[in-house]
């Protein structure tokens, strides 16, 4: 229902805004009583009855949770059209983040995708909040996001709103430099039959299949999506090319559906399967000397409902109750040195380098060992909006959550988190030239076991219907997650060969380094943003503009590194950032043309415990700290795209996005597209051809991410009926 | 959902039942005519006294309205007499007003040879009956052509250059003169086929993913009062307007619609009853001059669409339209 930066949008591009018209639409229709109206009786629709409309505009609140025009909500927050998304033929969720402001992309690992907002830490990021329709979608014990196997299909993306700036008034601790709201596309939309498939360079398969349907009561889709690709050409291994193990064969399942009650209530049902593998590779990880790739056998679920209450046109209400669960099965064989069963047998710590556990020769012991996780989330949520009047409306709230984690490797067992926040915000208009907003939430979590208050303050200062100019401050703090602060990281050894080793079957091999008892404290940020949005209707098109000034002070912000061998993760580093953003969009019927670009100038220092005696290595020490939380940050990106209708059906494309001197390389990158729509009376077809251009063959974030083919071709075939 | 039956069908149904109660009344029916005749000596036989019967649709103010409005054009000295079934069967060479689709047919069942001016029927239904007995059968269209509606959707959205249609197999031929009328408009119509009432709403996302509106036509088949509101849902959820098909549909939460003006429809019907006293033979059945727009500002308020005054979109709809002919004739 609403969508921020909507508001006041235009001829070309009407959006649907205020419920309930049709209430008095279709009474307007029974009561009618002129004598044209009367004639049309006839053969004209007069028993329609009466109905609201509010329960069938899917709702989104990304900023505050209440709807608002871009000219009074408070903050900036960028919105990505599932249209746009697939005009533009982006091949994968995560790469739809490099059309936002601020927001960097790239490649950890094994092809492991990440993306976040003012950048930070590379692995395991962990400082967004990211929804998909209301449910949280980050790792609950890891706070990592997994893009690539979240059941989000490319083509069920209605749009993306990314609230930048912190959010935590919002949604709570982990909103830290924003909040991602993924909607998908409502079943009513959706009805038919729809195939399309996606092939091309480096292996890359998608295809994707729906059915669904519509009718008085319910509404309903089921959705197959298979990914396939097979990540990076090649890494380096001592200088030479080696083949790399990266890719990934998932499948999405989805069903979404609603059902609908009357028109003051309706129950959105939604639930989902992933199951594939998600390929590892040996140099990239497995702990404890792996001899093979230690792939990840994805198995997760979902299952989400949400109530929605809508009791008048100025109050409504729903209660969200989802429960996830990721289930990762991680193996791989190993092979450890005799030297090492030595310094195990003799108690002698192994990571320790002092103790040189590492020696060639011997016989090797040879065991099984895994990394197979299981974490759960229950998440409840009731929302309550109520609008006084166009000038005062609250959004009110209360959530809880319990994270469960079962893992021998990682947690020793199992253990659970519970959060349960009250949220709220205020929007005030007292003059029609300026609208106040007042949100916090106070958050109880049992991982620091403290009650946390997050507010924003905004004042928007509005100029005719068209501009506004906003000045924002807000409080965050993201609570380290269940792994960070209560690790108890071990491999148990299994199937150990040969029979000399037969007593340490079942052994678990513990890193006493790992330091468990060092309670970690939350990171806070305290960022004031200065921005302006404005619309400049045009003869026959439009030209919006949205630009952010903000300056961030984090602090404690925990950085190290999050590894079995080496856990050095603290609360020591200090970041004071600083820098602006802007957004444009020429609209022109046929025609968009949109730019987006991001700069940030960041300040760091460590602030934590001295390192190390020995000066040199203490500052050495500091600064490889300090660097790890700027691995993300990109000091110049953005985006160009344009896309065009042309003659004959066809539809071009071009994008352009970079990120410069981001800590270690530089990314640009020019996609082309060009598709032809074939609308025939009993079905509508597409075809495309995408080509993606790397303007340069520096692997992009690390040595290894390397492309052989600077131009990768992809085609695609469609058809909905 | 359920596709309703075709608003012919359903006529030819009605004429055929009331054919068959008819029979049995024919005793009755000829003892009545027989009276009535006697009552009437003069009926159908000096044009310049010759009464105006009209028949109704049985709505009476409508009924009414009608009959004040064409006595206003025609004048004091012409009798506008309401008629029976019956009585239209003896009503010699007299004209007949019907109004509405149900009283042309009742009428046409009872008295073949009278001459009949037919108001409130669309060009699809009458235009047949008019072609079989020219000069005899005629009347005043009651919906607008597809041409100024599609220029309706172009006046309320200066871009728009695709428009979306959708038809059964059997309704297609209602918009073969408008996708051939378009291209001088700049614009271009799709048409997208329903088989089944289980396609409506995958044809209609489909077709919405290519225009820039939906415009609808009077067809019964696709827009009745069981499907309009998931058409409108489906329409605004995707952001995109509905124009037509007819006044009523606008009340219901159709963006907009041209319609015939009531007075405007009495004028031309008037005018049509002159020519038929004079020559006895009416002129071809035509739409009325001039036209109006219904609009639904709560819908455009709610979209978020900068809507002029309907006499302002009914003036740009015929700028469009004097600016085309003034080219063609160049």
């Amino acid at each position: 229902m609403p969508v921020t930066n909507f508001n006041n949008y235009t001829l070309w591009r009407p959006t649907f805004r205020a419920p309930g018209f049709v209430v008095t639409g279709f009474l307007g229709f029974m009561l009618m009583s002129s004598p044209a109206a009367s004639q049309s009786l006839s053969d004209e629709p007069e028993q329609i009855g009466f109905y609201g409309f509010n329960d069938e505009i899917p709702e989104v609140l990304t900023t505050t949770r209440l709807r608002q025009p871009k000219t009074r909500v408070p903050g900036t927050t960028t919105v990505i059209d599932g249209e746009m998304i697939r005009d533009l033929g982006i091949m994968s969720l995560v790469e739809i983040f490099r059309l936002v402001p601020g927001m960097v992309v790239g490649d950890v690992g094994s092809s492991t995708p990440v993306t976040t907002y003012h950048g930070t830490v590379h692995y395991e990021q962990r400082r967004m909040q990211v929804l998909v329709d209301g449910r949280t979608a980050h790792r609950a014990t890891l706070s990592d996001m997994d893009w690539q196997t979240m059941p989000v299909p490319l083509e069920l993306i209605e749009r993306i709103e990314v609230s930048r700036g912190p959010n935590s008034a919002a949604y709570g601790i982990n909103a830290f430099l924003g909040t991602i709201n993924i909607i998908t596309r409502n079943p009513a939309d959706t009805a038919g039959a729809e195939v399309r498939v996606v092939g091309g360079s480096r292996d890359y398969l998608r295809t994707f299949a729906s059915v669904g349907d519509v009718s008085e009561s319910y509404d309903w889709r089921l959705a197959y999506e298979k990914r396939k690709f097979g990540g990076f050409d090649y890494q380096l291994e001592d200088d030479e090319r080696a083949p790399f193990n990266d890719g990934h064969d998932i499948n999405v399942f989805n069903y979404d559906s609603r059902l609908k009650v009357n028109s003051g209530f309706n129950t959105d049902i939604r639930f989902g399967i992933v199951d594939g593998i998600n390929e590892e590779d040996v140099y990239k990880n497995g702990e404890l000397g792996a001899t093979d790739n230690p792939d990840i056998d994805v198995r997760d679920y979902y299952v989400q409902t949400q109530l929605n209450f809508t009791t008048s046109r100025t109050h409504f209400f729903h209660v969200q109750v989802s429960f996830e669960n990721y289930n990762r099965r991680q193996r791989w064989p190993i092979e450890i040195p005799e030297s090492v069963v030595n310094c195990l047998a003799n108690g002698t710590e192994v990571f320790d380098d002092a103790n040189n556990c590492f020696q060639p020769g011997g016989t090797p012991l040879i065991a099984n060992v895994n990394s197979d996780s299981e974490d759960s989330r229950l998440e409840f949520e009731l929302q309550d909006t109520l609008l006084f009047s166009d000038d005062l409306k609250l959004v009110t709230g209360l959530g809880y959550r319990k994270d469960t984690y079962r893992s021998e490797t990682l947690f020793n067992g199992r253990g659970n988190n519970y959060q349960s926040r009250v949220f709220g915000n205020l929007e005030y208009t007292p003059v029609n030239w300026l609208t106040l907003n007042g949100g916090g939430s106070w958050e109880h979590t049992t991982t620091t076991d403290e009650v946390y208050f997050s507010p924003r303050l905004a004042a928007n200062f509005t100029l005719g219907n068209n501009h506004a100019l906003r000045f924002v401050y807000s409080k965050a703090v993201r609570t380290p997650d269940g792994f960070e602060q209560h690790p108890d990281y071990g491999f148990i050894l299994r199937d150990v060969q040969p029979a000399i080793y037969s007593s340490y079957e079942g052994y678990r091999v513990e890193n006493t380094l790992v330091n468990r008892d060092g309670k970690l404290e939350e990171e806070n940020i305290i960022s004031r943003e200065i921005s302006y949005f404005g619309q400049f209707p045009m003869d026959r098109g439009q030209f919006s503009l949205e630009v952010r000034v903000f300056k961030d002070k984090m602090r404690d912000m925990i950085s190290g590194i999050i590894a079995f061998e080496d856990w050095t993760i603290d609360n020591n580093v200090d970041i004071d950032q600083k820098g602006f953003e802007v957004e444009a969009a020429m609209e022109y019927p046929g025609t968009t043309f949109r730019v987006s670009y991001g700069y940030l100038d960041q300040d760091d220092w460590y602030n934590g415990a001295e390192i190390s005696a020995d000066d040199s290595t203490n500052k050495k020490e500091k600064q490889y700290k300090v660097d790890l939380l700027g691995r993300l940050s990109a000091r110049h990106s953005g985006s160009i795209a344009l896309i065009q209708n042309l003659p004959f059906g066809l539809k071009g494309s071009t994008a352009f996005y970079w990120a410069d001197q981001l800590k270690e390389s530089r990314f640009e990158r020019l996609d082309l597209r060009l598709a032809k729509s074939i609308f025939q009376p009993r079905y509508t077809a597409e075809v495309a051809v995408t080509v993606q251009h790397y303007m340069n063959t520096d692997p992009d974030m690390s040595i290894d991410n390397n492309i052989e083919d600077q131009n990768q071709l992809f085609l695609e075939a469609g058809i909905r009926f | 959902m359920h596709l309703a039956r075709d608003g012919m069908t359903e006529n030819v149904a009605l004429f055929w039942s009331l054919a068959i109660a008819k029979l049995r009344q024919t005793l009755h029916t000829l003892i009545a005519m027989a009276i009535f005749a006697a009552a009437a000596p003069a009926l159908a036989q000096d044009n310049d006294r010759l009464p105006v019967y009209i028949a109704g649709s049985g709505n009476i103010t409508l009924d009414k309205h009608i009959r004040s409005l064409l006595q206003e054009s025609l004048g004091d000295q012409r009798d506008l007499v309401f008629v029976s079934d019956e009585q239209a069967a003896l009503t010699g060479n007299a004209p007949i007003v019907t109004i509405g689709p149900r009283a042309f047919s009742r009428v046409r069942q009872v008295n073949r040879n009278a001459p009949v001016l037919a108001m409130l029927a669309s060009q699809d239904f009458l235009k047949g009956f008019a072609n079989r007995s020219p000069g005899q059968v005629s009347g005043i269209y009651y919906d607008v052509p597809l041409l100024r509606q599609a220029l309706t959707g172009k006046a309320i959205l200066p871009h728009a250059t695709r428009i979306a249609l959708i038809s059964t197999a059997s309704s297609a031929e209602l918009y073969d003169t408008l996708i051939d009328q378009l291209p001088q408009y700049g614009l271009e119509a799709r048409l997208f086929m329903v088989d089944d009432d289980k396609q409506l709403i995958p044809t209609l996302t489909r077709a919405l993913s290519y225009g820039d509106f939906l415009l609808a036509a009077p067809d019964n088949d696709i827009y009745n009062p069981r499907t309009i509101k998931y058409v409108l849902l489906t329409a605004y959820r995707r952001n995109r307007i509905v124009i037509g098909p007819s006044q009523a549909y606008v009340k219901a939460g159709s963006l907009a619609s041209g319609y015939a003006p009531f007075p405007e429809m009495t004028r031309m019907a008037a005018e049509y009853l002159q020519t038929f006293i004079k020559t006895g033979k009416f002129p071809e059945p035509d739409y009325p001059a001039s036209f109006q727009v219904e609009i639904n500002q709560q819908v455009a308020r709610s979209l978020n669409i900068p809507l002029a005054s309907s006499e302002e979109i009914t003036r740009a709809v015929e700028l469009l339209l004097t600016n085309e002919r003034a080219q063609g004739d160049e």
